[in-house]
């Protein structure tokens, strides 16, 4: 009887293992092998400007930051002619309109005249929905997406542009780094997720052609993208469906991760919005396992690598409700030291994943200008194992979630956190004076004055030029649906909505 | 051939860096190393007006890692992989380990009481999932007989496949050293860029007769030299692989829990593999992994004496003039092997004894060049610290395991493990010092160097016999040892039965308890005086309860050692006043018998 209860969790606690020394090999990927690492980083020759961008914002509730983003696209180092910027908002979220529309206002006086605003009004609310409304009126060679929050390094374009001209790829994934590792206990290992998710892991499925990519700085030709029917609306990650069915494709992904060139961006400002974005992304993963487009991978170890990965959040599940079991297990198999011994390995493992933390964080600080101390560390070997429970709840969260047919977005707060307040002064600066930004908070321009809260209305001082690239191309690509052009920066959808994913 | 004698296949070093930075001919530039420099400034690209210039907009990381670029050393310069004539040389100095290995293996030297420990304690694992017959006292970590365990287990008739047991064992060192050739002769290649060098290192590491007659016994010592080899061997293939800096470490930790002497290597080994590292953008990773695992089997064997509650003596207790009788503790007997090194008295003299009584004897030539080599390594280090970094690394080894010599209780095999480390800094020495030499010349004057060591009579192939009138092969090639255990073992399954209760000499106990008849009541006298479930609880310190007595005169000498404390007090009372020698067979220096104890 005895027996019978104790091998399951011995060939459990080996699975594990064999998983978290996968899950482990994954996060130095690109440390361990010199040619993947050479393949990450930019290239060091820029070509000259060939293709077209047009970035999307997809943006919901970002007063705080959508203004700073805006402008930070705008004046990248790529000839401006040749970057369209599209900001896509739900009719009902005013307050980002409202910032967003200020910004754009400020940019065509100053001679910028490729900002837009998409709004639409139909369902659902997500951002999938506003990348595929934004789609249709995208007029560059390449679609990229930035969060409302990113910071973008102003040659990223460049990169990309050589990258694509030189290389014949028409997907590219360039790195995007959480930055402020300090700022809440949680930050740290938040920031390394995706330090080691980028910068190594990416890399090892875009070689074997069964990758999930980001939600952002991702690039893709315009063609492609109209191709494979744009973004699956119903599913939570569907950056990572899309990454699937490019691959089901035979599309070839570049991933670029140089620490020069990331798009920076900010941790959840608190636990709770941390543990809400934690669980889309684990149900979005689920409901592209119960999708199946990985089924479609044309080989046996791709189609085995992407159900490893998709599987994943199900496992840190199952990992949550067996953790105690195991413990308990354990304390309680008095003199049975080869079985307790051996349900202690995937405990190696997580210090192994601690360790490679430590050393990720030393890598990453270094990388970036910043000075890890012993204190950081100490503080992350506090709180690993509190964060690896929080990843637990989450996953167990979402796996009600997704038994309750609970499929609503989980918005993520954004608060500027990744951004020093000098910089966003300085950004804020280029629109607005000064001592109106600092009146008014960092991100608020002085233009928008009373507006700052939410509730004024459109600036109406600048002159809004009717030609923008958008008007034309809206009409020309509106293969989905009509889209409004409203005279000015604004472009208003109002039609039918459902999923244009294939 | 000989105008491709040196690895890689290239004549001479190339010459950029050369100021500098030494590379051995076929050397390959690292990977994952980046040259120190700065961003460069795209061409082909004009910057749009009015865009910021990079510096002003560049993230602020970036001149910090161009400053830590440039701070960076370069990795260590290795040969790249073996070429047609080094394998051919590779080929040629695995066979000459197989045949001095294998040769007589079965037959010479005597099974050594060591060895029939580790092979009863191999037989335990493998029969009763226990890593000892007896109270295991973390005298050892038990990384050596699970191995030994794991290779038997793989055998078709177990202990039985090579007729004794111990030969299963013998086996298995054998193969050790053939791997261990292979990393040995590697690890010298690539750091000198020299396959004379190599073979050369080769040679001294199997064909010494010291080493001969170690690396055939089932030693502990011999399989830490295979972890250690091969975790010199990875860090010295250059590859600039995590995996391999994590491997590396593995195996130092594999050897620590194989034979924890391995732990006097651990500065050798930080020094090397920090010097492999250097200069790569994986090193933060790969030093981290590497520690991470070198530490991991210690902490397991940490964790094990955990859980069966003998981390800690009872009590607390420390006190090493009250040893614990009925707990036993890994941190209690570190304490006092620590203390036992510390209070020994006659050390120095011991290791001079053992110097001149046994390892002198059987190896002069090797002895004394390795140690000149080591010496010499150190002085080249002092003079160019850049060009001789790895050198260094391999000569600390050998220092470090110098100082565990001098400063041990010392048993004459452990000697084993300095037997690479000396081969390995000959070689390496060797490789310095013809490096301005043609390749051929390198190779004629190698020859040259071990010609006497195989022609002189004394040396490493021939003797003189005892009348000195004719020349014949060395001992290991030609004496039949063992034939006396198995005469002695003939003898108790003819003649007494398997339900006697016996005192034995370990290097029979497998035989006896494995082969049908078993004899479960036969027990070693180390146990016999030592531990009280066989002491108190099987003979009662009574020679009454006793019916023979299985011993050769180095057990008997082991015995009064032993009995500092009167621990063996009954059992030498048992055949001095109440036994008769059943059996008696000598040869040279060895006296085998068997004494019946007459209790009527």
């Amino acid at each position: 009887m005895e027996q019978i209860v104790l091998a399951p969790i011995v060939v459990i606690s080996l699975l594990l293992t064999v998983q978290a020394a996968h899950a482990l090999y994954l996060m130095i990927y690109t440390w361990d092998q010199p040619e993947a690492e050479a393949l990450a980083r930019a290239p060091e020759q820029q070509a000259e400007p060939q293709l077209s961008f047009t970035a999307i914002l997809p943006a919901r509730h970002e007063e705080e930051v959508i203004q700073t983003t805006i402008d930070r696209v705008m004046r990248s180092n790529y000839p401006a002619e040749m970057v369209q910027v599209l900001v896509v908002c739900s009719a009902d979220d005013t307050g980002t309109i409202e910032r967003a529309r200020a910004k754009i206002d400020h940019l065509r006086a100053e001679g910028l005249p490729n900002a837009d605003l998409v709004i639409f009004d139909d369902g659902p609310i997500n951002k999938p929905h506003g990348l595929n409304r934004a789609l249709t009126v995208s007029t560059g060679d390449v679609v990229t997406i930035f969060d409302a929050e990113d910071e973008i390094h102003p040659d990223i374009f460049h990169i990309v542009n050589t990258v694509m001209v030189n290389e014949d790829v028409h997907v590219v994934q360039a790195g995007v780094q959480l930055m402020n590792y300090e700022t809440k206990w949680y930050s740290a290992f938040n920031v390394l997720e995706y330090f080691f998710w980028f910068r190594s892991r990416l890399h090892y499925h875009a070689k074997k052609g069964a990758i999930t990519l980001g939600g952002n700085t991702v690039f893709f030709t315009r063609e492609l993208l109209q191709r494979i029917g744009g973004w699956d609306e119903t599913i939570l990650t569907e950056d990572a469906e899309i990454g699937l069915r490019v691959c089901v494709m035979g599309e070839k992904v570049r991933v670029v991760y140089d620490d020069r060139y990331v798009t920076k961006e900010e941790t959840p400002p608190t636990l709770q919005h941390f543990i809400k974005q934690r669980t889309r992304w684990s149900q979005g993963f689920m409901q592209c396992l119960r999708k199946g487009t990985w089924k479609e991978l044309p080989n046996r170890s791709q189609r085995a690598l992407a159900w490893y990965t998709l599987m994943f959040p199900y496992m840190q599940a199952g990992l949550g409700l067996y953790i105690p079991i195991a413990l308990l297990t354990a304390f309680m198999a008095n003199g049975r030291v080869l079985f307790v011994m051996i349900s202690w390995l995937p405990v190696l493992l997580l210090a192994a994943h601690f360790v490679a933390s430590v050393a990720g964080l030393f890598e990453f600080t270094n990388a970036h200008g910043l000075r890890a101390t012993p204190r950081a560390v100490l503080w992350m070997a506090v709180t690993y194992l509190p964060y690896q429970a929080v990843l637990m709840y989450s996953a167990v969260r979402a796996l009600r979630r997704q038994m309750q047919g609970a499929n609503d977005w989980e918005k993520t707060a954004h608060v500027n956190a990744h951004r020093s307040a000098q910089q966003v002064i300085s950004f804020a600066g280029a629109t607005a004076p000064a001592s109106t930004a600092a009146a008014t908070g960092a991100t608020a321009p002085a233009a928008a004055g009373p507006a700052a809260g939410g509730a004024g209305p459109a600036p109406a001082s600048v002159p809004i030029a009717s030609t923008s690239p958008v008007s034309g191309a809206a009409a020309a690509a509106a293969t989905s649906g009509p889209a409004e052009t409203i005279p000015g920066n604004t472009i208003t959808m109002a039609e039918e909505a459902g999923s244009r994913a294939g | 051939m000989p105008a491709k004698h040196r690895a890689g296949g290239a004549t001479a070093p190339e010459p950029a860096q050369a100021q500098t930075q030494y590379r051995p001919s076929g050397y390959q530039q690292p990977s994952g190393y980046q040259q120190p420099s700065g961003y460069q400034q795209p061409s082909g690209y004009q910057r749009p007006s009015g865009a910021p210039h990079r510096a002003s907009v560049t993230q602020s990381g970036t001149p910090r890692r161009a400053a830590t670029r440039q701070r960076t050393r370069a990795p260590l310069a290795v040969a790249g992989p073996l070429t047609r004539a080094g394998w051919v040389t590779l080929t040629f100095s695995l066979v000459v380990a197989l045949v001095t290995h294998g040769y007589n293996l079965f037959r010479y030297p005597l099974y050594l009481t060591d060895e029939g420990i580790y092979t009863e304690q191999a037989w335990s694992v493998l029969r009763e999932g226990k890593l000892q017959p007896y109270t295991y006292s973390y005298d050892h970590a038990p990384g050596g007989w699970l191995t030994l365990a794991g290779w038997v287990g793989m055998l078709p008739r177990h202990f039985e496949t090579f007729g004794d047991p111990i030969n299963a064992g013998r086996v298995l060192m054998v193969v050790a050293q053939l791997a261990s050739v292979f990393f040995l002769f590697e690890v010298v290649r690539r750091y000198s860029g020299s396959l004379s060098a190599a073979g050369l290192a080769a040679f001294a590491f199997s064909v010494s007769p010291l080493a001969v007659y170690y690396q055939r016994q089932v030693l502990l010592d011999n399989l830490m030299v295979f972890w250690v080899l091969l975790g010199l061997y990875l860090l010295a293939r250059g590859s600039g692989r995590v995996v391999n800096a994590m491997g590396a470490g593995l195996a130092l930790g594999v050897a620590m829990v194989t034979k924890e002497n391995a732990v006097f290597l651990v500065p050798g080994f930080v020094y090397l593999m920090h010097r492999n590292l250097a200069g790569r953008t994986n090193r933060r990773f790969g030093k981290t992994f590497w520690w991470f695992a070198a530490i991991s089997p210690t902490g397991a064997y940490m964790l094990y004496a955990t859980l069966k509650n003998e981390l800690f003596p009872q009590g607390m207790n420390f006190n090493l003039k009250e040893q614990p009788a009925n707990h036993v503790s890994l941190l209690y007997t570190v304490w006092w092997q620590w203390n036992r090194k510390a209070q020994g008295q006659s050390r120095g003299g011991a290791f001079a004894d053992v110097l001149r009584g046994s390892w002198l004897p059987k190896d002069r030539f090797l002895l004394i060049a390795g140690a000149v080599a080591t010496g010499a390594i150190v002085m080249l280090y002092l003079q160019d610290r850049r060009r001789n970094s790895a050198l260094l690394g391999c000569a600390l080894l050998a220092i470090g395991y110098s100082f565990y010599l001098a400063r041990s209780v010392l048993l004459d095999f452990y000697v084993t493990p300095l037997i690479p480390l000396l081969s390995l800094n000959i070689g390496l020495f060797w490789g310095r010092l013809t490096q301005s030499m043609r390749s051929f010349g390198t190779l004629a004057l190698t020859l040259v160097l071990v010609v006497p060591p195989l022609a002189l009579p004394g040396g490493y192939l021939i003797k003189y016999n005892d009348a000195h009138t004719h020349l014949q092969f060395a001992d290991q090639y030609r004496l039949k040892m063992t034939s006396l255990q198995q005469k002695q073992l003939a003898w108790i399954r003819t003649n007494i039965p398997p339900d006697s209760y016996m005192i034995i000499d370990d290097d029979i106990w497998t035989s006896l308890h494995d082969k049908q008849p078993v004899y479960p009541n036969a027990h070693p006298h180390w146990k016999a005086s030592s531990d009280p479930d066989v002491r108190d609880k099987v003979f009662h310190s009574d020679w009454r309860r006793l019916n023979y007595v299985v011993m050769s005169n180095r057990m008997r000498q082991a015995m009064e050692e032993n009995n500092g404390g009167g621990e063996e007090s009954w059992i030498l009372q048992a055949i001095d006043q109440h036994g008769r020698t059943v059996w008696q067979l000598s040869k040279g220096n060895v006296e085998l018998s068997i004494v019946k104890i007459e209790t009527g």
